[in-house]
């Protein structure tokens, strides 16, 4: 391996750090669903914040549940 | 079929077609350039921050059928990185020697040797950066497909630019 080249070789990423991508794929996805959903653009940026932090506060509680029942049950 | 009905038109396919290629450019053809540049920037930021986590394996026709299925919908994005995946592979493939071709029998061992020669490369995608790096391409595709029935539906009920925001007209009239 001479180098490492951006769009070639894979990242070495830990757990930790590909959790924190979580954030841009909730926010790509809430703002390509807005983009088509929304009928009034100005309201755009507010309505793709809130959804953001819905998707999150949901990934986050399912995350929780996922925990509790496999430290609970499994 | 009544006055209201939904008919199939060159329009409407035109817009699939462009909304697939390019994702946003059915947007921008029926007249709604602003969401057209968001969805541009957005689908294609997704997909290429996935294939900048996995690199050139991340689009992976013969490992990740399904995934792979999800990445074509990203249009050009999809094809570019299958392209770029193919000359790997075949350039890969191509340096293998007498010896290694001779145990070519079976796909399992082709498999096996390309592997071998990904790993050696360091261009093998392994966990757990692969789940989320083929993620982030397979859902910039899933969303370019939502955005390809938006602009289809669009087409075939005959809106083209942006409605105007809901408000009281009778005001308006009034000022």
């Amino acid at each position: 391996m001479t180098g490492w080249t951006l769009f070639y070789h894979p990242m070495t990423l830990s757990f930790n750090e590909l959790l924190w991508m979580l954030l841009p794929l909730c926010a790509s996805v809430a703002i390509t669903y807005k983009t088509i959903r929304t009928g009034n653009l100005r309201r755009l940026p507010l309505e793709i914040l809130q959804l953001s932090l819905y998707l999150l506060v949901g990934l986050a509680g399912l995350g929780a549940g996922l925990y509790i029942i496999q430290r609970l049950w499994l | 079929m009544g006055n209201g009905a939904i008919k199939s038109s060159p329009r409407a396919l035109l817009a699939l077609l462009l909304a697939w290629l390019a994702p946003g450019a059915g947007h921008v053809y029926l007249g709604r350039r602003a969401r057209g540049i968001i969805i541009f920037l957005t689908i294609g930021a997704t997909f290429w921050i996935g294939v900048a986590m996995g690199g050139v394996m991340t689009v992976d026709s013969r490992n990740e059928q399904w995934w792979f299925v999800a990445d074509m919908f990203a249009g050009v994005h999809g094809l570019v990185s299958w392209q770029r995946q193919e000359q790997v592979w075949n350039r890969l493939l191509g340096e293998a020697d007498a010896a290694e071709r001779a145990g070519w029998g079976d796909p399992a061992g082709q498999q096996a040797l390309m592997d071998k020669r990904l790993s050696e490369a360091g261009l093998a995608l392994v966990a757990p950066t692969d789940t989320v790096a083929r993620a982030f391409a397979g859902v910039a595709g899933l969303l370019n497909l939502m955005c390809i029935f938006d602009a289809v539906l669009l087409a075939l009920m005959r809106v083209g630019g942006e409605t105007p925001p809901k408000g009281p007209p009778a005001r308006r009239q009034q000022q």
